[in-house]
C-alpha cells in the first residue's frame, strides 16, 4: 500500500476579484482510498461541489481558481500537471457523473458514440471493437435492448435512462475514480433507487473508488464508506460513516441529521436549525456555525477550531470537542 | 354531517399533444389527471405523492381552476366550482389558496414585500384604509416569522427560505380555508426545511386551514399530513389515514415507494424493493392496472382489467386486484 488513492490537502478555492475574494472551499483535507466509497454532504453553498470541481481542474476560470493546497491522484500532483495533460486523468483515470444527464450529454451524438468516446480520446480501438464495447456497457448498466438503443440520441431516453449512460461513459474506460456529484438528485425516488443500486453494484464488481457529493444524507448512507461534512466552504467533520450517523460530534451535523424528516418517525415538529447559511464573503475569523450553533462557546467567534480526533477514524473541527484546544496548542 | 370542505368527483384533464412545427399533430392526448375522487375535510391536510408525471401537480390546480378540467367536477362545501363562471371563481380564491415550489419564480421582483403581500387583500376588498392595510401586513409578516423591517425589502433581497415564508404570507392574507401547497419545500435545504414544515403546522394550529400537500418526499410528508393520497399516472392507488399508509401500505407501488426512499441510516442500506424500468408516458397509458408494467405480482388479470379503489381497511382503500386486509408484502 503507498497511500491514497487521492489525497486533498489544504485545498482553497476563491472566487471573484482577487483584491476581494471569496473563499468556497477553505482548507479542505481529506482522501480517498482504493475501492472506497467517500462521501461529502452539505447544503447549498458548503463548496462541496466546487471541491469536487477542483479536484478535476474544471473550477471556471475566471471568476475561480485555486489558491492552495495540493491535490494528489495516484501518485501523480494534479494541481503542478500542465493543464493539457489533465484531459487524460479525466475519463481516464477519473471519471465523472454530473446531476444533470441532459446538459452534459450530446444531443446530436448517439448514445453508443457518447459512451465510447472517451476510449477513442484514449487508444485506437477498430469500429467492431467500438460498438462491442458501447453494447457491453449498456448491458452493464442495465439498459434493454442494447442492440437497438446504442444507435438512439439522448432525448430519446428518460431521465433514470440518460443517467445510466452517464454512468456507462463514467466507467468506459475502467477509472480508478469515479466522481458523482449529486448524481439522483433529478431523478424520481423509485429511479434513485436503481441508479443508487448500480452504482454499488459496480463499485463492488470492478473495486473503482466513488466520490459522491450530495446534499441527501439518505444517499450518503446508501453508498459511502466514509463521510466529509461541509459548511461555508470549511470540512467540519469527517469519519466513517457509522460514526457521523450514530455519534455525530459536530453541532451542525447533529442539527442537520435531528432536522431531517424520517420515515420512521412521525413527531409533529421538527428540530430546526435556526438562521440560515451565511453568504459566502459574509464569514467571520471564527468557526463558520458560530451564529446558529446551540453549543458555542466565547472561543467559536474568533477562532477556527483546528479539526481534532474525536474516535478511532473520526474527526471534528469543534471547540465543544476537547481534543481541539490540544490540537490548537500544538 | 358537515359537507367536506373539499370535494373531487372524477376529474379529469388531457392536455393535446403537443404541435410540431406550429403544425397540429394529430397524437394521442396526454392524460395527465384520470378520474380522480378525494375529499379534504376543514382543518385536515390531505397529501398528494407520486413521481414527476404523476398528475399530482395538475391535481392541485385543478382544484383552484388555474388549469379547466377536462372532466367531473369539484366541490367547494356545497358549490361546486366546475359551474362557476371566471368572475365567480376568482371570487372564490378568497377561500383558496396556492403556494409553490419556486419561491423566486412567484414573487414579482419590482414590488416590494408590503405590496406583495397586501396584493390579495386589495384584490379582494378586505382592507379599508391604508393603515389597516398595513396593520394587517404586519400582522402577517408577524405570523411567518419576518420582522417589520422586511415589508419594505424586495423579494431578491431574501433567501430561499425567507421568500417561501413571504409566499405563504400572501396566501394567508384573505383568511382562506384551503391552501393548494405545491412542492413547497422541495428547493429548500435540509436546515430550512425544517423551519417551513414546522411553519405552516403552526399555521394550521393557529387558524384551522386545511392543505392539500403536494410532495414527492415521503418523509416530509410524513410530518406533516394526516391524510395520505399516493398517485400513479393521473390516478389515485392508494388513499388512508397517514399511519396506516406507512404502516400497512396496502399497494405494491405505495409499497416500492416506501421502500425506495433512501434513509439517513447506514444500517438499512440495500434492503430495499427496486421496481424495473420507467413509469410509462402518459400519452401511452398502460390497458388494465397502470402500474402492470412494472409491478413483480402483476397477473393477467392485471393486464387487462383496471382496479378501482376500493375500501381494504376502515379508513385506507387501494386499486390493487390483490390488495386483501392482511397485505402481500413484497419485502417479505
Amino acid at each position: 500500500m503507498t497511500g491514497p488513492l487521492l489525497e486533498v490537502e489544504a485545498l482553497s478555492v476563491a472566487f471573484g476579484p482577487k483584491l476581494n475574494p471569496v473563499r468556497a472551499v477553505d482548507a479542505v483535507s481529506f482522501t480517498v482510498n482504493a475501492g472506497e466509497a467517500v462521501g461529502i454532504v452539505g447544503e447549498s453553498g458548503s463548496g462541496k461541489s466546487v471541491t469536487s470541481l477542483a479536484i478535476l481542474r474544471l473550477v471556471p476560470d475566471p471568476p475561480g481558481r485555486i489558491v492552495g493546497g495540493r491535490i494528489r491522484f495516484a501518485g501523480a500532483d494534479l494541481l503542478s500537471l500542465p493543464p493539457a495533460r489533465m484531459p487524460e486523468i479525466r475519463g481516464r483515470d477519473i471519471g465523472m457523473i454530473f446531476q444533470e444527464p441532459m446538459s452534459s450529454l450530446n444531443p446530436v451524438m448517439t448514445i453508443g458514440d457518447q459512451i465510447t468516446e472517451a476510449v477513442m480520446l484514449h487508444e485506437r480501438i477498430s469500429a467492431r471493437r467500438r460498438r462491442a464495447l458501447a453494447l457491453e456497457m449498456l448491458d452493464l448498466v442495465g439498459i434493454p435492448n442494447p442492440a437497438e438503443r446504442f444507435l438512439s440520441y439522448p432525448h430519446q431516453f428518460s431521465g433514470g435512462m440518460r443517467q445510466r449512460v452517464m454512468i456507462a461513459m463514467a466507467l468506459v474506460c475502467r477509472p480508478k475514480l469515479v466522481i458523482a456529484d449529486e448524481p439522483t438528485t433529478a431523478l424520481d425516488v423509485t429511479i434513485q433507487a436503481q441508479v443508487l443500486a448500480l452504482m454499488n453494484r459496480i463499485r463492488s464488481t470492478f473495486g473503482t473508488a466513488i466520490l459522491i457529493i450530495s446534499h441527501d444524507f439518505g444517499v450518503i448512507a446508501e453508498v459511502a464508506d466514509r463521510v466529509v461534512v461541509m459548511y461555508a466552504g470549511r470540512i467540519v467533520e469527517q469519519g466513517d460513516v457509522r460514526s457521523i450517523f450514530r455519534h455525530p460530534a459536530h453541532p451542525y451535523t447533529r442539527g442537520l441529521l435531528q432536522s431531517i424528516p424520517r420515515l420512521e418517525d412521525d413527531r409533529r415538529r421538527l428540530y430546526q436549525i435556526p438562521g440560515s447559511v451565511p453568504a459566502p464573503g459574509a464569514r467571520s475569523a471564527g468557526c463558520p456555525f458560530c451564529p446558529r450553533c446551540p453549543d458555542r462557546l466565547p472561543i467559536c467567534a474568533n477562532a477556527m477550531p483546528p479539526m481534532a480526533e474525536v474516535g478511532p477514524s473520526h474527526h471534528t473541527a469543534c471547540w465543544t470537542n476537547p481534543g481541539a484546544s490540544v490540537a490548537g496548542a500544538q | 354531517m358537515t359537507p367536506p370542505l373539499i370535494r373531487l368527483d372524477e376529474i379529469a384533464k388531457s392536455f393535446a399533444p403537443p404541435g410540431r412545427f406550429g403544425i397540429i399533430d394529430r397524437g394521442r392526448p396526454v392524460r395527465a389527471v384520470d378520474g380522480v375522487s378525494f375529499e379534504v375535510q376543514a382543518g385536515e391536510t390531505l397529501a398528494l405523492v407520486g413521481e414527476s408525471g404523476c398528475g399530482k401537480s395538475t391535481t392541485g390546480r385543478l382544484i383552484l381552476r388555474l388549469l379547466e378540467p377536462s372532466a367531473g367536477r369539484i366541490f367547494y362545501e356545497a358549490t361546486d366550482l366546475t359551474a362557476l363562471s371566471a368572475g365567480a371563481m376568482r371570487g372564490m380564491r378568497r377561500h383558496l389558496q396556492m403556494i409553490f415550489q419556486d419561491p423566486y419564480g412567484s414573487l414579482s421582483p419590482r414590488r416590494t414585500v408590503a405590496e406583495i403581500i397586501a396584493e390579495p387583500l386589495d384584490a379582494h376588498g378586505l382592507v379599508g384604509s391604508r393603515a389597516e392595510r398595513r396593520e394587517r401586513v404586519m400582522a402577517l409578516l408577524g405570523q411567518v416569522g419576518l420582522s417589520p423591517e422586511h415589508a419594505s425589502r424586495y423579494p431578491r433581497q431574501f433567501s430561499g427560505g425567507q421568500r417561501q415564508r413571504i409566499g405563504i404570507a400572501r396566501a394567508l392574507a384573505v383568511g382562506p380555508r384551503l391552501i393548494i401547497a405545491d412542492e413547497p419545500v422541495s428547493a429548500l435545504d435540509v436546515s430550512v426545511q425544517a423551519q417551513i414544515v414546522n411553519l405552516l403546522q403552526d399555521l394550521q394550529e393557529s387558524t384551522g386551514v386545511a392543505y392539500v400537500f403536494i410532495a414527492h418526499d415521503l418523509a416530509v410528508v410524513r410530518h406533516i399530513a394526516d391524510r395520505i393520497a399516493v398517485m400513479y399516472l393521473g390516478r389515485v392507488v392508494e388513499i388512508g389515514e397517514k399511519r396506516r399508509i406507512y404502516a400497512a401500505p396496502h399497494h405494491p407501488y405505495t409499497q416500492a415507494l416506501l421502500s425506495a426512499v433512501p434513509q439517513p441510516d447506514p444500517d438499512v442500506r440495500g434492503r430495499r424493493i427496486v421496481l424495473e424500468g420507467d413509469v410509462p408516458s402518459p400519452t401511452d397509458v398502460p390497458v388494465g392496472c397502470r402500474f402492470h408494467t412494472r409491478c413483480p405480482l402483476a397477473t393477467e388479470l392485471c393486464r387487462h382489467e383496471t382496479p378501482l379503489l376500493r375500501e381494504i381497511a376502515p379508513g385506507q382503500s387501494a386499486a390493487c386486484h390483490y390488495a386483501r386486509p392482511n397485505p402481500i408484502s413484497l419485502a417479505a
